[in-house]
């Protein structure tokens, strides 16, 4: 043991180890509804996890119409390791995806977005529309037939932005049509692009968090007591021990501090990594048990193949099917409407209130969203189980 | 003397008079009128209380949860509401299915029965939940009151079976439309226009115990003596329509789904929806949908100007905008009885060419349009009042805001009972589209009907 903490203090003399390992440890963190705060790590571990898993792949992956499907299909056949690093890969992904909205939806509950927060949120935001764009990419690269359709389908998209619309898709597909370009340019955005803008945005989505401290939720507050029928809000502490990052002395009485904290080691890393052990064994199982499909190599001339979209791209999908052709810029300006609102939400919603019950104006609105991608996700499936 | 002998004479006139078994099939539209106008009672009260059961879980959760005694007074009467109409609401559907479907339409029945096995069965026992989890809801109301986790809890439990019984009788009913072959269980419950229409009736019911709620409410508040019943009656009002038309808004595109499945499984029915016998039907729809819209948002303009709280401007142009929407809505396409009407006196071509269309009225893109117009105005009337809810004082509403909510009442079951003429007719004159038709259904030996596992 000693000899272990000798070689702890050079390094700590060297690099100032020590008190990076405090400062990323002992911080105090609100102590009730702690396991719905895990979400945010869970989404940094399976990123991490889609990382790893991502470069794996790329050591056997030729970004080429005529090798990519091929590399793939050696997998499927004769690497059996190989067939699980994909499925990690996919699995992966998709549980990510879920977990990155439920991150999204509880931070909108709790209104974490609001002073000082807002920017935690439009970091968040932007972390979000890259792991879609990361999802809807990776879609592309088997080069199967449901990849080549999904690129069809989806390269089309950005057509509908006025007046730049048909460039922008021509810059992607490469040309006028989907084509090996197309396979080539999206493997590029999405190996080297996104991540190079996503890592240090997660860095900084972080080093925000630590800055403010969690916010947790209004039930962390005194604030908390301020909306019940019949109950007094608890006297402010005369003195309130300094817990950084929280300030030491409240500019906002009622939402500044929480009540009660803990440290965040070990009792938020133990519920924090419960929860990503636990995530990462459900993709694991996920990758064994159904591993990832490869359909057929792409073939652009074929009649009888009925694409089926990514279930996460159901609800655009559906919204595209069911509004008529002349209607869809029109329609696009939902979802695109609903991005600046979603970037613009801590600067409308600016009212102290936290409670997500006192908060109707906003709750509604976002309820509204999200039940209309529920129900369009609903239709959409509806539709595929009877094709 | 006694009263028997009084009526005696009376009652062998009846005996000779009446049938002696079930009325015989020579009479079809008595039959339609009489199971038409029962189902249609039976979809109005029905459609509350399962709307009910699922509202009122909701509702005592969200008083909870913002610990206000309003929500739970709210939830509770909800509660009482169901106990009181459920043996109502169950003998009409006894009557239905015992007598008037197994009697004059008996063929239908059996084969129903025998092809929807499963979801009939499963309808059956989600029924016997639902009354006792209504009763045991309502009754434990008080001595679980230091339990309110555990009462929530039942309250979920009776929310899910009231939807369950919704579904399983809307996968009998979507089946009727668009029947799947091979008829295995798992096919019959994902056929093609059962999502669309599960999504549209529970959304419906939904709305339409908010518009009720907010109608009853209406007449309690303009009768109420006291000054907190005032104030509560007021609040529960507005909540109801809000509740209402913020799921009525939903409507839309759930309703347009569902006719693009029709169109795509049952192009017969769509057609004479659309541009047929059923198309003036449905163009009353459109527009009564936006009257809805409407009567919701004057009533949120009136309700916030009355306390002089802020956004009752805005949401005045947004009525205006709804008036011009609903005015796009409401063109005809062919200005003729029917589509087919109009293209065999070979005036199919625009009305400024002399002929009898009008390209204004025309689904795609205008209705469309207008319903998207619909859906995202609605959205803006209800944040915007939600915005302008804080500088309500309850208690202090004027008669006009309560007539508004009972107009939305009377618009809403204006609005149930046109759907319901429509699917029922769009149908005709099947029962089973392609399968089964109205005729022959008291045959004792049928030569008429096909074989329940014929294909559509
Ligand atoms: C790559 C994706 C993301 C990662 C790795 C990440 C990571 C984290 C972590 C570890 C936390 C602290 C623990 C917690 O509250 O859960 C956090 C907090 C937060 N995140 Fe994210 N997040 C991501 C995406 C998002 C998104 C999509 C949003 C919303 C649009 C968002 C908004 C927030 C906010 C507002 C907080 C502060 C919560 C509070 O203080 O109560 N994040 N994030």
């Amino acid at each position: 043991m000693g000899r272990l903490d000798a070689v702890y203090d050079w390094f700590d003399e060297r690099t100032a180890v020590r008190s990076l390992v405090r400062k990323g440890l002992y911080e105090a963190v609100p102590k009730r509804g702690a396991w719905f705060y895990t979400l945010g790590s869970a989404t940094l571990v399976l990123i991490l996890l889609q990382l790893v898993t991502g470069i794996f792949l790329t050591l056997v992956y030729v970004p080429s119409v005529t090798e990519g499907w091929a590399s793939l299909n050696y997998l499927k056949q004769h690497d059996a390791f190989g067939s699980i690093v994909r499925g990690i890969h996919l699995w992966s992904a998709y549980i990510l995806l879920f977990v990155i909205g439920l991150h999204m939806v509880r931070t909108f509950f709790s209104g974490s977005y609001k002073r000082p927060r807002e920017l935690n949120w439009v970091t968040g935001v932007g972390l979000f529309l890259l792991v879609l764009v990361m999802a809807i990419t990776g879609a592309f690269l088997p080069w199967d037939q449901a990849a080549y359709w999904t690129a069809v389908v989806v390269t089309n998209v950005p057509a509908y932005t006025p007046f730049i619309g048909s460039f922008i898709r021509a810059l992607w597909r490469g040309g006028d049509f989907v084509g090996p370009i197309t396979l080539s340019r999206t493997f590029g955005i999405h190996v080297w692009l996104i991540p190079a803008i996503l890592f240090p945005l997660i860095l900084a989505h972080l080093a925000l968090l630590r800055k403010h401290g969690e916010f947790g939720s209004y039930v962390n507050y005194r604030g908390a007591y301020r909306s019940r029928e019949g109950v007094d809000v608890p006297p402010v502490p005369p003195q309130r021990p300094i817990e950084p990052p929280y300030p030491a002395v409240p500019t906002d009485e009622l939402w500044a501090a929480p009540l009660e904290t803990e440290d965040f080691f070990p009792f938020q890393t133990f519920k924090d990594g419960l929860v990503s052990v636990v995530l990462v064994i459900v993709v694991f199982l996920l990758a064994v048990a159904i591993g990832a499909p490869l359909e057929p190599i792409a073939d652009p001339s074929t009649t009888s193949y009925t694409p089926v979209p990514e279930w996460f791209f159901l609800p655009l999908d559906e919204l595209l099917l069911l509004v008529p052709q002349q209607l869809i810029p029109l329609a696009l300006i939902v979802p695109a409407g609903g991005v600046l609102l979603l970037l613009a939400l801590p600067f409308i919603d600016r009212g102290p209130e936290r409670n997500p019950f006192e908060r109707p104006a906003v709750m509604v609105p976002g309820g509204f969203a999200v039940l209309f991608v529920i129900i369009l996700t609903l239709l959409g499936s509806g539709r595929l189980f009877n094709l | 003397m006694n009263a028997l002998a009084l009526i005696a004479p009376l009652l062998e006139r009846l005996a000779g008079e009446l049938p002696a078994t079930a009325p015989q099939g020579h009479n079809i539209v008595g039959a339609q009128i009489a199971i038409g106008s029962l189902f249609s009672i039976h979809i109005l009260i029905a459609g509350l209380v399962s709307g009910a059961g699922e509202l009122g879980p909701a509702i005592e959760f969200l008083g909870f949860m913002r610990q206000r005694r309003g929500y739970d007074r709210l939830a509770h009467g909800l509660g009482r509401f169901i106990t009181y109409y459920f043996s109502f609401s169950s003998t009409i559907a006894i009557l239905l299915i015992t007598v008037l479907l197994v009697g004059f339409w008996g063929h239908f029945w059996t084969t129903i029965v025998t092809i929807a096995w499963w979801p009939l069965f499963i309808e059956a026992w989600t029924f016997v939940l639902q009354v006792s989890l209504a009763y045991i809801w309502y009754y434990t109301w008080d001595p679980l009151r230091g339990f309110k986790g555990l009462h929530m809890a039942i309250g979920g439990l009776l929310a899910i079976a009231s939807f369950l019984q919704v579904y399983m009788i809307d996968v009998v009913a979507s089946y009727m439309l668009t029947p799947t072959t091979p008829q295995n269980p798992i096919r019959l419950v994902l056929n093609a226009t059962s999502y669309p229409l599960t999504v549209h009736r529970t959304v419906g019911n939904l709305a339409y115990i908010g518009f009720v709620i907010g109608a009853f409410c209406a007449i309690r508040f303009v009768r109420a003596k006291t000054v907190q019943d005032k104030a509560f009656y007021d609040w529960a009002g507005s909540f109801g329509l809000l509740w209402g038309i913020s799921m009525t808004l939903l409507q839309p595109i759930v309703g347009y789904s569902y006719a693009k499945e029709i169109q795509l499984h049952a192009y017969g029915s769509w057609y004479k929806m659309m541009l047929g016998t059923l198309s003036p039907v449905f163009l009353w729809q459109i527009t009564l949908l936006g009257l809805m819209f409407l009567t919701a948002t004057i009533y949120f303009a009136r309700r916030l100007r009355t306390n002089g709280a802020r956004g009752a401007g805005l949401l005045k142009v947004m009525a205006v905008g709804l008036v011009l929407t609903t005015l796009l809505a409401a063109q005809p396409y062919h200005l003729g009885f029917t589509y087919a009407a109009v293209a065999s006196a070979g005036l199919d071509r625009p009305f400024w060419e002399g002929g009898l269309i009008n390209p204004l009225g025309s689904m795609i893109p205008w209705k469309v349009l207008a319903l998207m117009s619909y859906t995202l105005i609605a959205i803006a009337a209800v944040v915007w009042y939600l915005r302008g809810l804080p500088g309500v004082v309850w208690g202090a509403a004027r008669r006009g805001e309560q007539r508004l909510l009972m107009l939305m009442a009377v618009l809403t079951i204006l609005m149930m009972v046109t759907m319901g003429f429509i699917r029922e007719n769009s149908r005709a004159p099947f029962l089973i589209s392609g399968e089964m038709t109205i005729q022959g259904q008291q045959n004792v030996q049928p030569t008429v009907s096909p074989s329940p596992s014929g294909g559509g």
